[in-house]
C-alpha cells in the first residue's frame, strides 16, 4: 500500500512538472522579435545616441551639484540654471548668427490666385528640413517656433501659436552654427520644389545677426506635475 | 491519500520556477504526453479501486503510453497525417471512461457506507 502511494507520487510529480512546463510554453508571448539585423543596429545606434545624450545630462547634472557644493552663494546657482532652462525652452528672445529664409509668392493676383498664407503642411515640412539640417532655434514671422507650437489652418488661414501668419514676404529666423551649410541645404532642399508647387517661393541668406524673438504665450503642462519630495 | 496532490503540487512549482521550456514545434508531442500520463494516472486510480493495481503495469504503462503517443504524433507529422488526433481521441475517451468508472466506485462504496450505518 506504501509503495503504490509512492509509485503516485512520483508519477503526480512527473505530470505536474509536464503540465507546469506546457503551461509555461503555451503562456509564451505571441508578439515575437521579427526585425533583421540592419534594424536591430539601427535601434542599437538609436540606443547608443540616446545613451551618450543621458551621459551628458549626467555631467551636466554633476557639474551643477559641485557648483552648488562649492559656492557659499546658492542663489545665484539656481538662478543660472533656471535662465539657462527658460532659454532652453524658448522664453528669452535670442541672437546670433544664422539664416533668414524669406517664402514670397511667385505670382500674386494674376495667374496663381491670391494667397493668404502658407499651407501649415509646408511649414511643417520646412521645419522638419531645417531641424535635421542643424537648425537650433527657429521663429517664423513673429512666432518663436517652440517643442508645443501647434502649426494648423484654420478658414483658410495658418495660425503658428495660434496667431495668424498671413503677412508676406513671410520671414524665418533660423539660428544655427552653420549658416552657410543650412543655406545650401534649403535651397537644394525638396521642400524648395513642393513650395514651387503651392506658387511660393524660398529665399535663403546666411546672416551674421539674426534676432528671434521669445515666445510669447505661457507654456501649458498637462503631462507633467511637481513632485513633492518628502523629508 | 495526500501525498500524490502534495507530489502533483511539487511538481507544477518545479516546472513553474525551473527555466525549462519546450520550442514551440515540439509542444505538440508535449501536450499529447501530458494527456497519455492523466489517461495512465486514472487509469490506475481505477485500477486501485477495483483492487486490480499492479506497480510494474502502472509504470510500464505510464512510459509506454507516452513514449508512443509522441511517437505517433511524429509519425503523423512525417507522413503528413495528423496522426495524434488519433491518440487525443483515444486518451480522450478514456480519460472520460476511466472517470465515470472511478465516479460509479466512489458512488457505490458511499451509499453501501450509508446503507451499513
Amino acid at each position: 500500500m506504501k509503495d503504490r502511494m509512492i509509485v503516485f507520487t512520483c508519477i503526480t510529480t512527473i505530470i505536474g512538472f509536464m503540465i507546469a512546463i506546457q503551461f509555461q510554453t503555451t503562456k509564451e508571448p505571441d508578439v515575437r522579435d521579427t526585425r533583421n539585423i540592419h534594424e536591430l543596429r539601427q535601434a542599437l545606434t538609436v540606443e547608443k545616441e540616446r545613451q551618450k545624450e543621458l551621459n551628458e545630462e549626467m555631467d551636466k547634472q554633476i557639474e551643477m551639484l559641485y557648483q552648488l557644493q562649492q559656492t557659499e552663494n546658492v542663489e545665484s546657482v539656481i538662478v543660472d540654471a533656471i535662465d539657462e532652462l527658460r532659454e532652453r525652452a524658448g522664453l528669452t528672445p535670442i541672437s546670433g548668427q544664422g539664416v533668414l529664409i524669406e517664402i514670397t509668392p511667385v505670382y500674386q493676383d494674376e495667374f496663381g490666385g491670391y494667397i493668404h498664407s502658407v499651407p501649415p503642411y509646408l511649414l511643417r515640412l520646412l521645419i522638419n528640413e531645417l531641424n535635421f539640417n542643424g537648425a537650433k532655434e527657429i521663429a517664423v514671422g513673429n512666432q518663436r517656433i517652440v517643442s508645443t507650437t501647434p502649426i494648423r489652418e484654420a478658414n483658410g488661414v495658418t495660425l503658428i501659436n495660434s496667431n495668424r501668419v498671413t503677412q508676406f514676404p513671410l520671414k524665418v529666423k533660423v539660428l544655427s552654427d552653420d549658416p552657410e551649410g543650412l543655406h545650401h541645404a534649403i535651397m537644394s532642399s525638396i521642400s524648395r520644389e513642393y513650395f514651387l508647387y503651392e506658387n511660393l517661393e524660398i529665399n535663403s541668406t546666411p546672416i551674421n545677426y539674426v534676432s528671434l524673438p521669445a515666445y510669447e504665450k505661457t507654456y501649458r503642462v498637462r503631462h507633467m506635475e511637481v513632485i513633492k519630495e518628502e523629508s | 491519500m495526500w501525498l500524490p496532490i502534495i507530489g502533483l503540487l511539487v511538481g507544477v512549482l518545479l516546472g513553474l520556477f525551473s527555466e525549462f521550456r519546450v520550442p514551440d514545434e515540439y509542444s505538440s508531442y508535449l501536450s499529447i504526453a501530458v494527456l497519455a500520463a492523466l489517461d495512465t494516472l486514472f487509469g490506475g486510480i481505477r485500477a486501485h479501486l477495483e483492487n486490480i493495481f499492479e506497480e510494474t503495469v502502472f509504470i510500464t504503462g505510464f512510459f509506454t503510453n507516452i513514449l508512443l503517443a509522441a511517437g505517433l504524433a511524429f509519425l503523423g507529422v512525417h507522413l503528413g497525417v495528423d496522426l495524434y488526433l488519433a491518440a487525443v481521441f483515444a486518451f480522450g475517451v478514456r480519460l472520460f471512461h476511466n472517470i465515470a468508472l472511478i465516479r460509479r466506485i466512489l458512488i457505490n462504496k458511499w451509499t453501501t457506507k450509508r446503507k451499513e450505518n
